[in-house]
């Protein structure tokens, strides 16, 4: 049953993709129908796949040497990732009807979404690395195509290119590691290598954790890798929530999640996780806080919640991290979706030029502010409970100063999203914007997701079930919600918590009695925009590269003479390394 | 059965000259036409056929091992290694045939551009079953000569005769450092049978030490290996598309099984062949990434891809004669099958774009990065074809090039040496710098608006487009699944380590 399941999950969204592609542009109602009839299928068969959660293999193909065996395993962190991969990516289809309406090459668009959708439940519910690995790459495949899925617009292609390079930058680390486990273990099943990670001689362990780490923080844009994901907004909006917000830049966290048992015991290991989460929540933070740009504000927050998660990781809170991913994923698509709606109504990024669209967007307004409340960690939403529970386990497991970092963090986030909400939704009009409401398939994607956010942490406690359940290495305690939900509200560190989120709505309540402590950061400001300086770290590397590439083209002369004597070179000095080598 | 082999060999040597009179005579009597030489259903028939003595071929090795076929005094070894050269020869023959008919209908000259092809193609299987090294020098002429002429096809264009004898000086100076090399040989051990050299030289010789030199120089042009690789980019952009096909995605390959098989009965004189290779592994693949990382003709982009490609290739060659590695030949051979596939397509998909855009309409401008905008709406399968093959290229999963790419580098870590494992974490480093040419041209092809050339393109003609969704299938098919061409990779794999023992 769960082998057939699983199969669904991954093989209807492939078989979507292929489907909608065959239906061709021309007709753009069947291509919606396709694109909705599958993901909903796929969301559906990943949901009814809870119920089998097991740690046992579920498929198991033998294909032979040095591919090792495919296998797949319904574990509850895989199904849970699964569940969240396809239904939030129906819920972006759906409203990619209105959001793409007339758009042209909708085939491409959907096929490569739906394509997303299957390679990204693969990768969560696969058991083999080599498979982690192959998905790993083709959803940073469909992302980078998705981003230039407007490919007349350079900065749509330049961001492609960017998020494409980076990623498999750091998706190195993961290749380099999964080898390491091959060559010593002799395979590549996880359970092997959660078991016996003891096997591997400590210094071939470091390498694997630490290249582990390099590959999630590339994935899930985290420092120093951060710089790709702000520039991935160029993608159309339903695709920066499903990609860029919901799924695929939680990889990472998955991944160090995935691994944590292997890699708990590798020295300073921990440390890096919790100072790579720290340093990108805060950086992010700040960088949310200058934007202008709607769709960047969100990058960045997103940026930012995924450090709580690494964070969260790093100090050994597997449970705190993916029950903020949970929260996250949901309310982030939502202010993505709704996001989405705005900018398809005013036809504008620029928050300068919004202001007062809520009296046009009644509706939009009202799930966008749900959920920046659920970002600002506004009790009782979801995201209240999952960061306070991340806070917790970071004040009584990691250092104090990484805790003091994330307090600040979490005062800077109700800043920036009050700051958001006020500068699109309130106020008087800045320009000769019309908007008009949300559709009808977008309020169908919209309405969930805010019903989620209002409600998804009652299941705190079937969720930590779902994970202690069916992960045999990872030492988890499993509690009903009211003993999660006691833990929070009983510990003083959730009122410190509170206080600071309170203090960060009141710096942007008074904004105008601080703006002198804010005339006096403004520098701070620019550095913040051009990313800590990150950003020229890319260019330099990009244009020396380029630099070096051109040079080497006078290399190429044109004369047969030159030429000649190349041969004869490579000859004197092949004869050379023999004499001396030899 | 044993003729069977023969016959691998004979027909297309034997259609060659046949070829040339059929379209000759019909060049005497019609002329140039619009429809096309008659001499290419027979080459495309030819190679048809040949399909069938490989089949025998394929299970008299599975069924009894290497064999060797004597006629007259010279012997045909048949093993794992000319099967996997013979199979890449042979699909890539018969598919650029069938692309070349309506490329060339009508240019002049059609009717020698089959013989030559297909004598091509007969001398590449020979090479791969040479079992002496003059043999191996003859049959390695053969395909040279034939694909001289076959680059400066288009002898009215200046840069294409300037391709053909840059190419022809480059690669003769190659040939004379083979003569050489097998000279020394012969001086050495009073023979050029492979097995009566490799009995003979055991122990460190300096004569052989040379003539090893000698080999990797002379073949090295041919495998196009830096610095020797100046001919390539010429000959590749400047010859009809269906031979860059060819001489991208088997020729240079052929190189390299030629410069296996010459080194293999040296490997007693020294342990440095391995590491000599894998030097010029690095050196191939980051120059050959480098120089296409500005290129703006498409066709001398890919063929500067080669160059990496080529290095990969002999990251896996030099890993098997470095540590005894069967996983690693595997891989090797497995690129070198990928990359026949994967190359020729994007050659074949280039080229359909370059007839269509230019070459059909009687220019022959080279086709440019920016011509490609917008090509996806006209012409969707040449769009789709080259986006596969050159994402396959960068070495992108669920695509061939990826597992070929995963089971050398699988291979180089299992060695446990780190100047080994550095060098595979190089190649990934490369790969991903590839991606920055590679992608771009899939995001021009899907541009929206179409660039000035593909407003006024032609129409894509079938024939030119049947190759292309064949070997887009295959590229995809190996990606999902790497154990379907194992039945060739694995003999041949272990036809190398055996050569190779010391």
């Amino acid at each position: 049953m769960a082998a057939i399941l699983i199969l669904l999950t991954i093989g209807l969204p492939w078989l979507g993709a292929v489907l909608v592609w065959l239906a061709r542009d021309s007709r753009p109602r069947l291509q919606n129908i396709l694109a909705v009839g599958f993901s909903v299928a796929a969301g559906l068969a990943a949901l009814a796949l809870i119920p089998s959660t097991s740690s046992g293999t579920a498929i198991h193909l033998a294909a032979g040497g040095i591919f090792g065996d495919f296998t797949f395993v319904p574990d509850g962190l895989g199904v849970f990732l699964a569940v969240v991969a396809t239904v939030i990516g129906s819920l972006a289809v759906i409203f990619s009807i209105d959001y793409m309406k007339g758009e042209a090459q909708l085939g491409r668009y959907y096929a490569l979404v739906l394509a997303f959708i299957g390679a990204m439940a693969g990768l969560v519910l696969t058991g083999s690395l080599f498979l982690v690995f192959i998905f790993w790459e083709i959803t940073a495949l469909c992302s980078y195509a998705l981003i230039s899925f407007h490919n007349d617009d350079p900065k749509a292609v330049a961001g492609g290119i960017k998020a494409l390079i980076i990623t498999q930058l750091g998706g190195i680390g993961l290749l380099a590691g999964a080898l390491l486990v091959y060559a010593h273990l002799g395979t590549y099943e996880i359970s092997v290598l959660l078991e016996k990670a003891h096997l591997i001689p400590a210094g071939m362990l470091a390498w694997m954790a630490f290249g582990f780490l390099a590959a999630a923080a590339a994935k899930s844009a985290q420092f120093p890798f951060q710089t790709w994901l702000p520039d991935a907004m160029e993608a159309p909006t339903p695709v920066s929530a499903l990609i860029h917000a919901a799924t695929m830049v939680n990889a990472g966290v998955y991944l160090l999640a995935r691994f944590y048992p292997a890699f708990e015991g590798v020295p300073g290991w921990k440390t890096a996780v919790i100072a790579v989460g720290a340093i990108t929540a805060l950086m992010a933070a700040v960088m949310a806080l200058v934007s202008t740009d709607l769709k960047r504000v969100l990058a960045y927050s997103t940026v930012s919640q995924l450090g709580y998660m690494v964070y969260a990781i790093g100090a050994g809170g597997v449970f705190a991290s993916q029950f903020h991913l949970l929260s996250h994923s949901i309310f982030k698509a939502l202010l993505f979706l709704g996001a989405g709606a705005v900018i398809h109504a005013v036809g504008t990024r620029d928050m300068r030029q919004m202001g007062g669209v809520g009296k046009q967007m009644p509706r939009v307004r009202t799930v966008f502010v749900i959920g920046a409340l659920a970002l600002a960690g506004i009790p009782v939403l979801n995201g209240f409970w999952s960061k306070e529970l991340v806070l917790e386990t970071g004040l009584t497991h990691g250092p104090w100063l990484a805790y003091l970092v994330m307090l600040v963090g979490a005062g800077l986030t109700a800043l920036y999203t009050f700051r958001c909400v006020w500068m699109v939704f309130y106020g008087e009009p800045r320009s000769h914007l019309h908007g008009h409401d949300a559709q009808t398939a977008m309020q169908i994607a919209l309405v969930p997701l805010a019903l989620g956010t209002l409600v998804s942490w009652l299941l705190a406690g079937p969720f930590a079930q779902l994970l202690a359940g069916s992960l045999p290495f990872h030492e988890l305690e499993a509690h009903s919600t009211l003993e999660v939900l006691a833990e929070v509200i009983t510990a003083p560190a959730t009122y410190l918590a509170l206080a600071v989120v309170a203090l960060g709505l009141a710096a942007w309540i008074w904004r105008e009695r601080l703006s002198g402590l804010a005339s006096a950061l403004q520098g701070l400001g620019k550095w913040a925009a051009d990313s800590f300086g990150f950003e020229s770290i890319n260019r330099t590397v990009v244009s020396s590269t380029q630099r070096l590439a051109e040079w080497l083209r006078g290399s190429q002369t044109g004369y047969l003479g030159w030429n000649v004597a190349g041969i004869l070179a490579g000859l004197i000095i092949i004869l050379a390394i023999l004499a001396w080598g030899a | 059965m044993a003729n069977g082999i023969l016959w691998l060999i004979a027909l297309p040597l034997a259609v060659s000259p046949l070829n040339y009179l059929v379209g000759r005579l019909s060049f005497i009597r019609r002329g140039v036409t619009r429809t096309g030489s008659p001499a290419r259903w027979l080459a495309i028939l030819a190679l048809l056929v040949t399909w069938i003595p490989f089949y025998q071929a394929v299970q008299m090795l599975q069924t009894s091992g290497p064999f060797t076929y004597t006629f007259g005094a010279i012997a045909l070894r048949v093993d794992g290694l000319s099967l996997v050269l013979s199979a890449v020869a042979l699909a890539l023959g018969t598919l650029v045939m069938i692309f070349s008919g309506p490329y060339l209908a009508g240019e002049e000259g059609e009717e020698k551009y089959y013989a030559l092809l297909t004598a091509m193609v007969g001398a590449m299987i020979g090479l791969a079953s040479a079992n002496d090294l003059f043999n191996l020098w003859v049959w390695f002429e053969t395909m040279a000569i034939s694909s001289y002429m076959l680059v400066a096809f288009y002898r009215q264009q200046p840069s294409s005769l300037e391709a053909g004898f840059k190419y022809l000086v480059q690669s003769s100076a190659g040939s004379v450092l083979v003569l050489l090399g097998l000279a020394l040989v012969f001086a050495q051990t009073g023979s050029l049978g492979f097995a009566e050299i490799r009995a003979a030289a055991t122990g460190r010789s300096e004569v052989l030490l040379a003539a090893g030199a000698l080999f990797l120089i002379g073949f090295g042009v041919k495998i196009a290996l830096v610095p020797l690789h100046t001919w390539l980019p010429d000959a590749h952009s400047q010859a009809p598309s269906g031979i860059s096909a060819m001489l991208s995605g088997v020729v240079i390959e052929t190189g390299l099984v030629a410069l296996l098989k010459a080194l293999a009965p040296l490997a007693g004189v020294t342990p440095q062949w391995g590491p000599l290779l894998l030097g010029f592994a690095a050196i191939n693949m980051l120059i050959g990434n480098l120089m296409a990382l500005r290129q703006t003709q498409v066709k001398r982009m890919l063929a500067y891809s080669s160059l990496s490609h080529i290095g990969y290739m002999l990251v896996g060659f030099g890993v098997a004669l470095t540590f005894n590695q069967s996983d690693a030949a595997q891989g090797a051979l497995f690129h070198l099958i990928n990359h026949g596939l994967m190359k020729g397509l994007a050659f074949l998909a280039a080229g359909v774009l370059l007839y269509t855009l230019h070459v059909g309409r009687g220019h022959h401008h080279p086709l440019t990065v920016s011509d490609l905008a917008g090509a996806a709406h006209k012409y969707p399968i040449a769009a789709l074809g080259f986006s596969i093959a050159v994402l396959g290229l960068g070495g992108l999963p669920p695509l061939a090039g990826f597992m070929s790419k995963w089971q050398i580098f699988a291979a180089g870590f299992k060695t446990g040496d780190p100047l080994v494992i550095g060098l595979v974490v190089f190649a990934a480093l490369n790969s991903v710098l590839s991606l920055g040419y590679y992608a771009p041209l899939v995001n021009a092809l899907y541009r929206q608006k179409p660039s000035l050339a593909v407003q006024e393109g032609l129409a894509a003609p079938a024939a030119l487009n049947l190759p292309l969704v064949i070997l887009s299938l295959a590229v995809i098919a190996l990606g999902f699944w790497p154990g379907l061409i194992s039945w060739l990779t694995g003999p041949g794999a272990s036809a190398i380590l055996s050569m190779f023992v010391r």
